[in-house]
């Protein structure tokens, strides 16, 4: 039949239309109804009750029905999926509330988003991390290094770089704000999460101290100055007179390095 | 084959034209912008192998055995969280190496579209096990790379512009429904499931497509209306703000020249916010062409000034799915034209009307086909 058909066209377009064009081969229809309804499409027309094959085999009904309530399962799926990663974006609602459990469940872990792309507002302070190190010789004598500003580093990186790594842009910032969000001011770690974010950021710390600068230690300390940003009034009209605006210093407790550690 | 295809549309129309009746035909007969599936297949693809290659240097501090967030951490939050990652499996370095050239490979043959479907659901296993592996180093664009990886799978995105479609063009021999019947002689079962499956590929697709939209939708939705919240977008300095950032500022003096522009500062950034808010509103008429063109600058704007490449790239690729066929077949022959000056031979096959022997991308027919199949002033998004 398709031989007869496509007589004029070449392969190439038969071949595409057997992949992609809507196919007479419908799903519960017998080939000889689907044979002669392709060649004569006016009947199909004309006469409304050809449309339903006179007789469907066993095989025939039960495919379509499977198709059927496929395609039914896969629309409301897709309508239930946006739907719930719409109340997942969404700030939270008394839908979101009451539903909470099953928008999770659904939503986590490979659905989760945030898409507060610097909303409701960008950062308006900057971030300087700084690391120092502690030594205790065999004698017991303890030695402080120098602080190291890790920041600079992330910083020199990225300068005059058309494509950022994420080692220098993400890393060493999201460990910070995870640590903040988790801990807040306080830096005792409270909870199982916190604990491994504050894990995490010693981890940075203690390898890019080691990988710039060397040396051995046993314990190390983070400094996190934080500068607002001058309003774009200040920056513009500056003529020395404008104070830099206050910095805030953090000094994070000493914690333990090592391989036992983890 | 010209009056055959339409049986469904035609005879449900004389049943009953209603629009839920052709929203179903257009749903089940016909996968809707399967050029705009294949671009956001070859962004993507070769979005996250720039990015594995970019960070070839690092990859072992990110997601590396040796990696700050250690193996037992990531194990730990993935008992927390449910994720899981192939990365995990073992701490040996030599396992790492394997698993990073897997996912190169895997990168680059999902881009080209070589057993796309098979290489589909391969890209989104390792993108879903790089991005958990580092979750705490990724940004918007890795999350967005992440979700449209997995709403990929599917669709039939290897059907344009890729290693599949040019093996299926280059097959002399068909072997449709029609030939195996009359080699298996007149095998109801079998034409049915041949049906079936077809039917379920196009549903899926679609199905797909749909989703990808209103996520993307959702996305530009949130983000301005987020942004709508903040003080410094609603009196227009929020843009200072982001260019002042050290770490997104690569081009310090660029930055600052445009940081001193305090009325431009002031309109792009409720520009954008105005953008994002009606994006999904005017993707249903001829607007939504100019809010594209609006947003690609925007985000090769942030990909320049911010250092953002990847996830402005993202972004772009997105922003793609709402684009018709009709402009990719246009901008496949304008390439085509530009890169391949015709050969005698093409000449000769334009005028013998033989051009599906040609080793192009697309061909008439091809076109026609589609523009067949999709009745005039409907587009599928």
């Amino acid at each position: 039949m398709r031989e007869a058909l496509s007589s004029e066209r070449d392969g190439r377009s038969r071949l595409l239309e057997s992949m992609d064009s809507v196919d007479a081969w419908r799903p519960g229809r017998g080939t000889a109804e689907s044979a002669t309804s392709d060649q004569t499409p006016t009947k199909d027309e004309s006469d409304p009750a050809s449309d339903t094959p006179p007789e469907r085999s066993g095989t025939g009904f039960l495919l379509e029905a499977v198709t059927g309530s496929t395609v039914v399962l896969c629309l409301a799926a897709s309508l239930l999926h946006v739907l719930l990663v719409f109340l997942h974006v969404a700030p939270p609602n008394a839908v979101s509330e009451r539903y909470s459990s099953q928008i999770n469940g659904w939503i986590y872990p490979l659905f989760e988003q945030s898409w507060r792309l610097f909303a409701p507002d960008p950062e308006s302070v900057t971030r300087q991390i700084s690391a120092r190190t502690m030594h205790t010789s065999p004698d017991g004598t303890q030695q402080v290094s120098d602080w190291f500003d890790l920041t600079a580093v992330d910083e020199s990186a990225v300068e005059h770089n058309f494509f950022p790594s994420h080692t220098t842009q993400n890393m060493l910032r999201r460990a910070w704000t995870s640590y903040l969000e988790l801990h807040g001011s306080d830096d005792r770690s409270n909870s199982e999460r916190a604990l491994m974010v504050q894990k995490y950021l010693r981890n940075i710390a203690a390898n890019r101290v080691a990988g710039h600068r060397g040396g051995t230690f046993e314990a190390i300390q983070l400094q996190v100055i934080t500068r607002p940003i001058a309003a774009p009034g200040a920056a513009s009209s500056t003529d020395g007179a404008v104070p830099e605006p206050p910095a805030e210093t953090r000094y994070l407790p000493w914690w333990k390095t090592g391989p036992d550690e983890n | 084959m010209r009056t055959e295809p339409t049986s469904l549309v035609s005879t449900s129309q004389n049943r009953q034209s209603s629009p839920v009746s052709d929203a179903y035909a257009v749903l089940i007969e016909q996968p809707i912008s399967l050029y705009a599936a294949s671009v956001l297949r070859l962004g993507y693809g070769l979005l996250y192998l720039a990015f594995l290659l970019r960070e070839f240097p690092h990859r072992r501090e990110i997601w590396g055995p040796d990696s700050p967030w250690t193996p037992a951490l990531a194990t730990q939050l993935f008992d927390q969280t449910g994720w899981f990652s192939i990365l995990t499996l073992s701490d040996s370095p030599l396992y790492f190496e394997g698993c990073y050239a897997l996912a190169v490979a895997t990168c680059a043959l999902f881009m080209l579209g070589w057993r796309t479907r098979a290489m589909s659901l391969m890209f989104a296993i390792v993108v879903a096990s790089f991005h958990a592996r580092a979750i705490f180093m990724t940004d918007g664009g890795d999350n967005l790379m992440l979700l449209m990886a997995l709403y990929l799978c599917l669709t039939a995105c290897g059907r344009r512009w890729s290693l599949d479609a040019r093996r299926n063009r280059l097959q002399k021999s068909t072997v449709g429904c029609a030939r195996r019947l009359t080699r298996l002689g007149s095998n109801d079962l079998w034409c049915n499931l041949v049906a079936t499956r077809r039917l379920l590929v196009t549903v899926l697709h679609n199905c797909g497509m749909f989703v990808i939209a209103a996520q993307v939708c959702i996305l530009y939705g949130s983000a301005g209306l987020y942004k709508v919240q903040g003080g410094l977008w609603a009196n227009g300095t929020a843009l200072h703000y982001v260019m002042n950032l050290d770490l997104f500022q690569p081009w310090p003096a660029l930055s600052h020249m445009v940081d001193s522009q305090q009325m431009l500062v002031a309109v792009v950034s409720y520009m954008t916010v105005l953008v994002q808010v009606a994006f999904p509103f005017v993707l249903f008429g001829r607007l939504k062409y100019v809010f594209v063109t609006i947003l690609l600058g925007m985000h090769l704007g942030i990909a320049i000034l911010l250092g953002l490449p990847l996830f402005s790239g993202a972004m772009i690729v997105a922003d793609a799915v709402f684009l018709p066929d009709r402009f990719y077949q246009f901008l496949g022959r304008a390439c085509r034209r530009i890169f391949s000056p015709p050969t005698p031979q093409d000449v000769e096959a334009l005028q013998t009307g033989a051009v599906g022997a040609v080793g192009g991308d697309m061909n008439v027919a091809d076109e026609a086909e589609h523009q067949r199949a999709l009745p005039a002033g409907r587009h599928p998004l």
